[in-house]
């Protein structure tokens, strides 16, 4: 047998899926660093799916297709598989979104309270419906289950922050303060920032 | 074997087995939708409730999904009663509220499982009057429509196309009452296997597109059984055709899977589904073709290439007989080239008409020695060929120099479900059943080990253990070394840098303690080194075991391995062939090329040779290719779906198909024509006399099981024309066909009597045995109540089993014959700085001479390309992208270049096959140059 085998010729290939032409849409560094700090809480890099888009949302406010794209060739999954991931969860928005996302609950107590006017007034306030942004880009208004925070209904979410025991009054004063809030910061006019 | 009873009545069930496929064995109809026979149950759909009662004493009992309950000794169980109806009438009624009326309309309608369902749970009334929930659909590729609105989220399609095929890209989007099977965005499906996805489907959200073109009704088409001619593997295949009823030809409108345990089960590459529309290609030859005497101005023929125009066949075939009368006063030379992709009848028949010494193959000696190669490994005795359920149960497979996924897809598909032996493993250790697919496939356990060796990175890449990339000398070096290695002689593996030592080491520790080894190789690299080393390895480890390893050795073509039997080694090649026409020139020459493009098989030299020593060229073929260009006279011959003949696969395994339809115009097999010839000749020789005799296609047959004794199978497989079930043939048409009589009205009003077949038990006829239960000669699945594909679990032994009835596919006897001692030779590649070697690539689209001739697949084909590794493109300069010319065999091709980090250096992929690269695949590997050019578009002709 011939001695002159090269075997730096014969590539080793130990399951590396990354294929060699998939595009490469970036991520940033710091969501890198923060995707990188959950692999240890899971099994494996495709398991981290959900917290990467969760990542990268909060840093552009929505995931658009280039950021879908950037986070499967990061995490080496199909961008398809991902995107089921994507679809699957309601708070994950693949589609632009206001600086304001309204979490109006619907469940069977907030109902009973009255969240049916309260919607109605959301909407004819902002001109909005749901699934819509304003035209100043400020919100977003979505309807959702449950808050599960059923003691102080109605109930509704805005970015994180809940507002209980709601009336058409306090709801006309969060969003009044909402719009004075950007308003001063000089941002309401900028459309849907996507940054 | 616990015995339960279902309403009333006691039956034995398999151990360990579910109650749904106890049922169906049974033959009780129990509605279900997301159970699958290949793909076990996940209890998705909820369709197939039953009640279980605890005891005698339960008179209540508690609904469950048949397909998740285990059946347990003394159980008893309710599919009629009335609570389990409800329920299961309850589920379809929600199905119902978004699925559309649009049976009318829906290309399913007729074969449709969801209609199936609903007729059998009893809901014939809608009572929703909501709005239904609508979708977009998408774009996805030339074979698929998508019509996500027909839906009923049974997750059968991601199932099979992401768990069993392994695609990456059809995904369950969304949620609730928008779940979404579908693309990431539109585009073509990715995965191989995608056209299973239109039988798999329950309903109609995926159908055939190529089948659109030319859509009727199941009932409509009329079929029989056939067998896929784009690979070797040899899949079953029941084609549909029908004529148009506008006086215009019978068309080819589709293909579907034909259930053969043992080779495709219920699945079929896509190549061999969409490939069938090459029948109906506007390059089809459909009448007798003469080259003209004159000169046709601004013809775009090239110097020795002709021009035809058709004519009668009778002249032509006189003219034919002619030659042979001359040939029997010794005037003239009768040489005939048979064809790895015709039937053993149509080589046989030319082999008799032309004598043994002037019948040649058609391929090349080193395509031949590889054959013969192949051929002389599987009459080793300790050497194995497996079934694919086989393959499927292999716990350790070594691939080695064979792209299965391009050459052998179906088989990829088995390697692909061998990856999963030890996670079955490990669910029998936990007592979960096999069928519960959704527990079994979350084990987390490492797959079983499969390793690949080759030259480019296969799709299976994502299932194996670990893919090596080399050169065919590299991945034979590494493969002898394995050998050695498992006889325990290391010399060879020390000679390897560490990592392949470890790697050689693994190998053969793996396939030493292997249970059930496999072994796969083939002819793709042709490479006989390769080949000797896999035959090596496996006799090795059947040494060891004192049992037969398996080994798939895949061949080119469809009938590759049946041509080989004809021919002694060492005889039968074209180069030899065309040595022997320049030694006896003086004689005037015919030449006879039945079903062969000679330009793909050898190089341009060779076949210019054998054209200018023949005085006259006669070819017999279904599409126009470079051989027609020289022939003076061409037959149109029947494809296989029109004709009935024997194909030997890979595996040696002996199957006939049958004519689906009569061919257009002229067409017919091409045996017939040289019959016809004979006819025509007044002084026949005993020989002569013969061949005018043969009247069926099953005289061939028999005369073959006479001559060779690898063919005595012959006789026993399948009956001939006289076989009659309850004095009846069988019928290719169902008892629903439509307009018999309108069909044909274009031409003549009166009902003429069906076309006769000569050569089958079967009639092109509504009148026969209509029961595929009764005779696997029937290709029309179906059971009353059971329209659609499903019905096949009416038709089998037990689910999963063997088809009822004799078996259509028998192993060809040949004579077992020790491996020959063989060493591999020490041989130093020489490198020259600009010399690349060009090695083949193969690809599913494109690959195939026959399927690139069918409109989807040739949309889908690539452009010609040349593939080189980085380090390679840094020196020649060149970027991916650039246009390049390729020299190769004296033979020079605009190709666009391509890099790839897959790629060894030193090497230039070459598409085998590929249109526009046709003529390069003969002659791969060899030394080419490759330089850049910019002033040309690829896929222009230099």
């Amino acid at each position: 047998m011939s001695s002159t085998f090269e075997a730096e010729v014969i590539a080793v290939m130990e399951q590396n899926k990354a294929g060699e032409d998939i595009h490469k849409a970036s991520l940033s560094d710091a969501e890198k660093a923060e995707i990188e700090r959950e692999f240890a809480h899971y099994e494996d890099k495709a398991s981290v799916g959900l917290e990467a888009l969760r990542i990268v949302q909060k840093h552009r406010g929505w995931v658009s297709d280039e950021s879908l794209r950037a986070v499967s060739a990061y995490l080496d999954i199909p961008v398809a598989q991902l995107e089921s991931v994507a679809t699957y969860f309601q708070l994950i928005f693949r589609q632009p979104v206001g600086r304001e996302v309204i979490l109006l609950c619907k469940s069977a107590s907030c109902w009973i309270m009255g969240c049916a006017h309260l919607q109605k007034k959301i909407q004819e306030k902002l001109r909005i419906k749901p699934g819509e942004i304003t035209a100043d880009g400020l919100f977003t208004l979505l309807e959702t289950p449950c808050l599960g925070d059923c003691d102080n209904a109605p109930v509704m979410m805005i970015n994180g922050e809940m507002h209980r025991h709601l009336t058409e009054a306090t709801v006309d004063e969060i969003l009044d303060n909402k719009i004075k809030t950007h308003r001063a910061k000089g941002s309401c006019h900028a459309g849907p920032d996507t940054d | 074997m616990p015995t339960i009873t279902i309403d009333g009545k006691n039956y034995q069930a398999e151990e360990q087995e579910n109650l749904l496929s106890v049922c169906l064995t049974a033959g009780i109809n129990l509605p279900y939708f997301c159970w699958h026979p290949a793909m076990g149950s996940v209890g998705a759909c909820r369709q197939c409730a039953v009640i279980e009662y605890k005891n005698t004493d339960d008179k209540h009992g508690r609904l469950v999904m048949s397909c998740m309950t285990q059946v347990r000794e003394g159980g008893i169980y309710s599919v009629d009663a009335t609570r389990a109806r409800q329920f299961r009438g309850g589920i379809i009624e929600n199905l119902m509220t978004n699925h559309p009326h649009d049976c009318p309309v829906c290309e399913e309608g007729g074969e449709c499982h969801l209609q199936d369902m609903t007729e059998m749970s009893g809901h014939t009334m809608r009572r929703f009057r909501g709005r239904k929930r609508t979708h977009r659909n998408q774009y996805l590729g030339p074979f698929i429509n998508h019509e996500m609105n027909r839906c009923i989220a049974c997750y059968r399609c991601t199932r099979f196309y992401r768990d069993y095929a392994g695609g990456t890209d059809l995904q369950p989007l969304a949620r609730n009452n928008q779940v979404y099977f579908g693309r990431h965005e539109d585009g073509l499906l990715e995965n191989g296997f995608s056209g299973n996805l239109v039988e798999v489907c329950p309903t109609g959200v995926f159908t055939d597109k190529t089948f659109s073109k030319h859509f009727v009704r199941k009932w409509d088409l009329q079929s029989a059984p056939s067998v896929c001619e784009h690979c070797a593997v040899g899949c079953n295949t029941a084609p549909g055709a029908r004529a148009p009823g506008n006086g215009k030809d019978p068309i080819l409108r589709r293909v579907v899977n034909l259930y053969n345990r043992d080779i495709n089960g219920y699945f079929l590459c896509d190549r061999g589904r969409f490939g069938y529309d090459y029948v109906n290609s506007e390059k089809r030859i459909k009448n007798v073709l003469v080259a003209c005497e004159k000169n046709i101005i601004s013809s775009t023929a090239a110097p020795g290439e002709r021009i035809h125009g058709e004519i009668h066949p009778e002249p032509a075939v006189k003219h034919l007989a002619r030659h042979l009368a001359e040939v029997q006063q010794g005037r003239r030379r009768l040489i005939g080239i048979g064809s790895p992709r015709s039937s053993l009848e149509n080589n046989f028949a030319l082999r008799e008409l032309v004598g043994k010494n002037n019948f040649f193959s058609g391929l090349s000696a080193r395509d031949l020695q590889l054959l013969q190669l192949v051929d002389r490994t599987q009459r080793d005795a300790r050497i194995h060929c497996p079934t694919t359920p086989e393959i499927e149960s292999a716990d350790a497979i070594l691939i080695l120099g064979e792209d299965i996924d391009n050459t052998a897809p179906r088989v990829a598909l088995a390697v692909r479900q061998a990856a999963r032996n030890r996670q079955k493993r490990q669910a029998q250790q936990l007592q979960i059943p096999l069928w519960q697919d959704a527990s079994v496939r979350q084990l987390r356990v490492e797959a079983s080990p499969i390793f690949f060796i080759g030259l480019e990175k296969p799709r299976l890449a994502d299932i194996t253990s670990a893919t090596l990339l080399g050169t065919p000398e590299q991945t034979a070096l590494f493969a002898d070394s394995i050998a050695q290695l498992i006889l325990g002689d290391d010399t060879g593996a020390r000679k390897l840098a560490p990592d392949c030592r470890a790697q050689v080491e693994q190998v053969a520790n793996t396939l030493r303690q292997a249970e059930n080894p496999l072994i796969i190789s083939g002819c793709g690299s042709r490479s006989s080194d390769i080949i000797h080393c896999a035959g090596k390895i496996a006799a090795t480890l059947a040494d060891t075991s004192s049992s037969p390893c398996s080994l798939y050795l895949a061949c080119p073509e469809v009938n590759s391995l049946g041509l080989t039997q004809f021919f002694p080694a060492g005889e039968g090649d074209l180069e030899q062939l065309a040595h022997t026409l320049e030694i006896h020139s003086g004689t005037p020459c015919t030449l006879i090329v039945l079903e062969n493009d000679l330009y793909r098989r050898a190089d341009r030299h060779t076949v210019e040779r054998i054209f200018n020593s023949a005085d006259a060229v006669i070819l017999i073929d279904t599409l126009l290719n470079n051989t027609a260009r020289h022939a003076d006279l061409i037959f149109p011959a029947a494809a296989t779906a029109e004709s009935q003949g024997t194909y030997i696969n890979s595996q040696g395994t002996a199957q006939r198909f049958y004519a689906v339809c009569e061919g257009a115009s002229y067409i017919q097999e091409s045996w017939r024509w040289l019959v016809d010839a004979a006819n025509f000749c007044k002084q026949k020789s005993p020989q002569l006399a013969t061949i005018a005799a043969w009247r069926h296609s099953m005289d061939l047959s028999e005369a073959l099981a006479a001559n060779f004794h690898q063919f005595e199978v012959l006789e026993k497989i399948g009956p001939d024309e006289n076989y009659r079930l309850n004095g009846l043939k069988i019928a290719r048409q169902s008892h629903r066909y439509s307009g018999r009589t309108a069909l044909g009205a274009k031409a003549q009003v009166a009902e003429l009597p069906p076309h006769p077949d000569p050569d089958a038990p079967m009639t092109f006829s509504m009148e026969g045995i209509q029961s595929p239960a009764m005779t696997p000669l029937s290709a029309h699945i179906w059971s009353p109540g059971w329209n659609s594909n499903q019905s096949i679990i009416k038709f089998q032994q037990e689910i999963n089993g063997h088809r009822l009835g004799v078996r259509g596919s028998v192993p060809i006897r040949r004579q077992p014959q020790p491996l020959p001692e063989w060493q591999l030779a020490a041989s130093v590649p020489a490198k020259t700085s600009k010399t690349l070697t060009a090695v083949p690539l193969y690809r599913l689209f494109g690959s195939g001479e026959l399927s690139v001739g069918a409109a989807a697949i040739a949309s889908v084909t690539d452009i010609p390309f040349a593939q080189i590794s980085r380090e390679d493109a840094q020196r020649l300069d060149v970027t991916a992208g650039d246009i390049g010319q390729l020299q190769l065999g004296g033979e020079s091709h605009t190709v666009e270049i391509r890099i790839s980090d897959a790629q060894p250096p030193g090497t230039v992929g070459v598409p085998s096959g590929l249109p526009g690269l046709e003529t390069l695949a003969a002659l791969l590997p060899a030394p080419a140059q490759l330089e850049r050019r910019s002033d040309r578009e690829p896929g222009e002709t230099p």
